[in-house]
């Protein structure tokens, strides 16, 4: 049994039916401590496929099932929430208080959590994000991959079993970047937390477990970072990045070099020109 | 620059002021502002600054900062005096044109000045060393009564400290208009009145249009971390009443019962 | 060719004389030829962005200066208006400058406080609103009713328009989408190309500096480190991992077969180089088929 499924979901922001639907039938699994990446343009419905998952919208048809409840059941919103936790795009609106580990506890703070037991999940969140330091600094004095980090503290301390997050890199620079991204791999692998990160960076979705191609609503390709991207014609067709060893034994392939496995890295690349040229 | 003000940041130096109770904090600041306008004369004046000089030292923080948020009110604080100076009741000891300064005029001028830096400076302690978090759980739990009236405490309280808290963020964010819209040639510093408010346009209007989309993305992240008002809210940080705040009650008490005996004692200065 | 821009041991201290004083930029000297496209990188805290604010005035050097055209900069304070028309400044995340009531008003805004009027000023306008790629459609609507990467354009036109000899572009393509980054780098190309002015683009993307840049400038902690050309400079990768940057990966693959003693040339930038120079090597060895 997958911890999300979503069955054919439809959604649409324009209540005119003939309007492209930014979601247009849509079916995924999700299962429980997997890490997904969804890739693909702005506007391919990513962002509001993200959206469904923690009932801040609700598809038009088909249904979203987050660990057996329905996220269109109204009395249920809330367990939802607390069981996916989604970060966006810009640190520094999601932060609400103006010290950070206030921040941090903000979530359990609505959940009704006793304050001893806020406290405890507040510190364990801060330092399994590496923020504890920082627990009584100003939010806006941090630099953006700190905030990240505090945002992501932030959905920790409500206990999510998946977090999901909107394009959390795109504002980073690249140190930044680089700090949610591990942080992000810790919390899948040390505390069998549930990603599903959406982004625009191959070098972050080649880390995942499992690929997702989203374009014009739809799924156009799924599987491990390697079957993904060794459909570089497709990827490149919709106009999507694919890492330049790829690109690069891709097009030596077409040339007529004999190339198994698509290589992702940079030390694979080099293994199989080694290879190639020995 | 803008971010340069300090002006209701808070500063985390942990010193006797930040543990006290912040709604001990709140009745203290009010009490404060009463009677720093019933000071008529200059022990009682004394007496309230001493108390706040007093006040600053224990934060333990920089005067630097004291100074920065005074910065800002400056030009007030020069225009009230001086509009005191010269329209003070009396004979005149000096006069040119419509201007004519008195000896009331100069009592007055001396104590406007005073009582604003005063006033300045406290409210700048309080936020200092009050986390806003705090000071709205404070004001939420004073108003508490108010929710009979049907009074939106608990939403009233939560608009005050997300705006405290955006402060900053949006600070920073004009700073960036603002060079942003120079680079393309916006003149801010010439021409009339007209001219000026004028350039302040190509400001204000990105300004507000940021503010509102941040406003709906906060609250998108709110409802994201199980926000759903103030109903089965709990704090992590609990206040309790403890002696240091006594202590702080009975300083206070000292002071305004100083102010009220040497004005009831002494005649009033102006 | 005639240098355009010319700094002489330029500084700025943030907070002179205070307890916090913190030298944001050290002592930078260089030279930039007209019509050059001049890649910027560093890591964030660099200087990188104080420096470019120094060269349009924005900011006021605390030491050094800044020749346009062989002439001080702060020569006259008064005219540093003058200065901004010249050297044009795109920031991060352009989009928030934007406020007139349509597309077009916008882009006019920097032209009209150059003076320019009429006929002028459309063309201006309707110039560089090709450059960066919107449709003439758009120029009678809302800004706030685009989408987030016509806003960029909208934005970066705005400056365009003022046809600054010098064009500073800090991270012009920071959140968009790969589409969305690679159009808005071949128009900078493009425009780079049909109007021979100087640019510096400042970015955090190796790959595309490494695809567009003639040359490169890196900062570490306030000091040029590094300014040459973008081949030598991206042949040097440990010296810039040093300075906390990254080489762009097809960069480090062939560096590392070079290590290995197969004859591929040094400073290999992009895809395209590094398949031309494999092909000739494969088919040697027999490879291909």
């Amino acid at each position: 049994m997958s911890f999300i499924s979503i069955q054919d979901v439809c959604f649409s922001y324009d209540e005119d039916s003939a309007a492209p639907k930014a979601v247009d039938g849509v079916s995924l699994d999700i299962n429980a401590g997997e890490f997904v990446t969804i890739i693909g343009h702005n506007g391919c419905g990513k962002s509001t496929l993200a959206k469904h998952l923690n009932a801040m919208l609700l598809p038009d048809s088909g249904m979203v099932v987050v660990d057996g409840d329905d996220t269109a059941d109204e009395n249920k919103t809330f367990d939802i929430r607390a069981k996916v936790g989604l970060v966006l795009q810009n640190p520094d609106n999601q932060l609400v208080a103006g010290i950070v580990e206030e921040d941090v506890a903000f979530g359990p703070e609505n959940l009704g959590v006793a304050p001893d037991e806020i406290r405890r999940r507040v510190d364990k969140a801060l330092k399994a994000v590496d923020m504890y330091e920082y627990r009584e600094h100003a939010p806006y004095k941090l630099s953006g991959g700190q905030k990240q980090r505090v945002a992501i503290a932030g959905i920790l301390a409500i206990q999510p079993q998946c977090i999901v997050l909107d394009e959390p890199t795109a504002m980073l620079d690249p140190s930044g970047r680089e700090e949610v991204i591990s942080t992000l791999l810790k919390l899948n692998r040390e505390n069998a937390i549930t990603v599903v990160l959406i982004t625009h960076y191959m070098d972050e979705a080649v880390l995942a477990d499992r690929v997702v191609v989203m374009d014009g609503g739809k799924v156009l390709t799924q599987g491990t970072p390697e079957e993904v991207f060794s459909q570089v014609e497709l990827l490149k067709k919709h106009r999507l990045d694919v890492p330049q060893s790829a690109e690069l034994a891709y097009r030596l392939r077409g040339c007529g070099l004999k190339i198994q496995d698509i290589p992702l890295t940079q030390d694979d690349c080099v293994a199989l020109l080694e290879e190639a040229l020995r | 620059m803008v971010r340069d003000v300090s002006f209701g940041q808070y500063f985390p130096t942990k010193s006797v002021l930040h543990r006290l109770d912040p709604r001990g904090k709140i009745l203290m600041f009010i009490a404060y502002i009463v009677i720093i306008f019933c000071t008529f004369n200059y022990v009682s004046l004394g007496i309230t600054a001493a108390f706040t000089l007093a006040f600053l030292v224990l934060s333990k923080i920089s005067p630097k900062f004291y100074f920065k948020s005074l910065k800002v009110i400056l030009i007030i604080v020069i225009l009230t005096s001086l509009l005191n100076l010269f329209y003070g009741s009396g004979e005149p000891l000096w006069q040119w044109w419509i201007f004519r300064i008195t000896l009331n005029g100069i009592h007055r001028a001396v104590f406007v000045t005073v009582r604003i830096i005063c006033l300045i400076l406290a409210s700048s302690c309080l936020t200092f060393t009050t986390s806003p978090t705090e000071l709205t759980d404070a004001i939420e739990r004073l108003m508490k009564p108010l929710k009979v009236v049907h009074f939106p405490v608990h939403e009233v309280a939560m608009m005050m400290s997300l705006a405290l808290r955006f402060v900053p963020t949006l600070l920073e964010e004009t700073d960036k208009i603002m060079q942003a819209q120079k680079a393309r040639g916006a003149d801010m510093e010439s021409g009339n009145l007209i001219k000026r408010v004028k350039a302040l346009v190509p400001i204000l209007i990105p300004l507000f249009v940021s503010a509102f989309r941040r406003a709906y993305d906060v609250a998108t992240a709110m409802e994201c971390r199980c926000y759903r008002g103030g109903a089965g809210r709990t704090r992590m940080k609990q206040i309790h009443l403890s002696a240091r705040d006594f202590i702080a009650f009975a300083l206070t008490a000292l002071m305004i019962g100083g102010v009220i005996v040497c004005n009831i004692l002494l005649t009033a200065t102006i | 060719m005639s240098c355009v821009l010319e700094l002489k041991n330029l500084g700025f201290v943030y907070g002179k004389d205070t307890p916090f004083e913190k030298k944001a930029v050290d002592n930078v000297s260089l030279q930039i030829e007209a019509g050059e496209f001049i890649g910027v990188i560093g890591h964030t805290g660099s200087g990188k962005s104080t420096l470019m604010q120094m060269l349009n005035g924005l900011m006021r050097p605390t030491a050094g200066q800044v020749l346009l055209d062989g002439r001080d900069i702060w020569e006259n304070p008064k005219k540093i208006r003058e200065v901004r028309f010249r050297v044009g400044m795109v920031f991060q995340y352009p989009e928030y400058q934007l406020f007139e009531e349509t597309v077009a008003k916008d882009i006019a805004f920097g032209p009209q406080n150059q003076g320019k009027q009429g006929e002028e000023l459309n063309k201006a306008v309707q110039s560089a609103a090709a450059f960066t790629g919107l449709k003439p459609e758009l120029l009678g609507k809302s800004p706030f009713d685009l989408s987030g990467g016509e806003k960029r354009r909208a934005a970066i036109a705005g400056v365009i328009a003022m046809n600054p000899e010098v064009l500073v572009l800090d991270e012009p393509t920071a959140g968009l989408d790969p589409m969305g980054r690679e159009v808005l780098l071949s128009q900078i190309v493009r425009y780079h190309k049909e109007r021979h002015n100087t640019i510096l683009l400042v970015s955090h993307t190796m790959e595309d500096i490494a695809r567009v840049a003639d040359r490169i400038m890196v900062m570490n902690k306030g000091k040029l480190e590094m300014f040459a050309p973008t081949k030598e400079v991206f042949s040097r990768g440990a010296e810039l991992e040093r300075f906390g940057l990254k080489v762009p990966q097809i960069t480090k693959i062939m560096q590392q077969l070079r290590q290995k003693g197969f004859s591929v040339p040094e400073g290999v930038l992009t895809v395209d180089e590094a398949f031309e120079a494999l092909l000739p090597l494969l088919k040697k060895e027999g490879r291909l088929w």
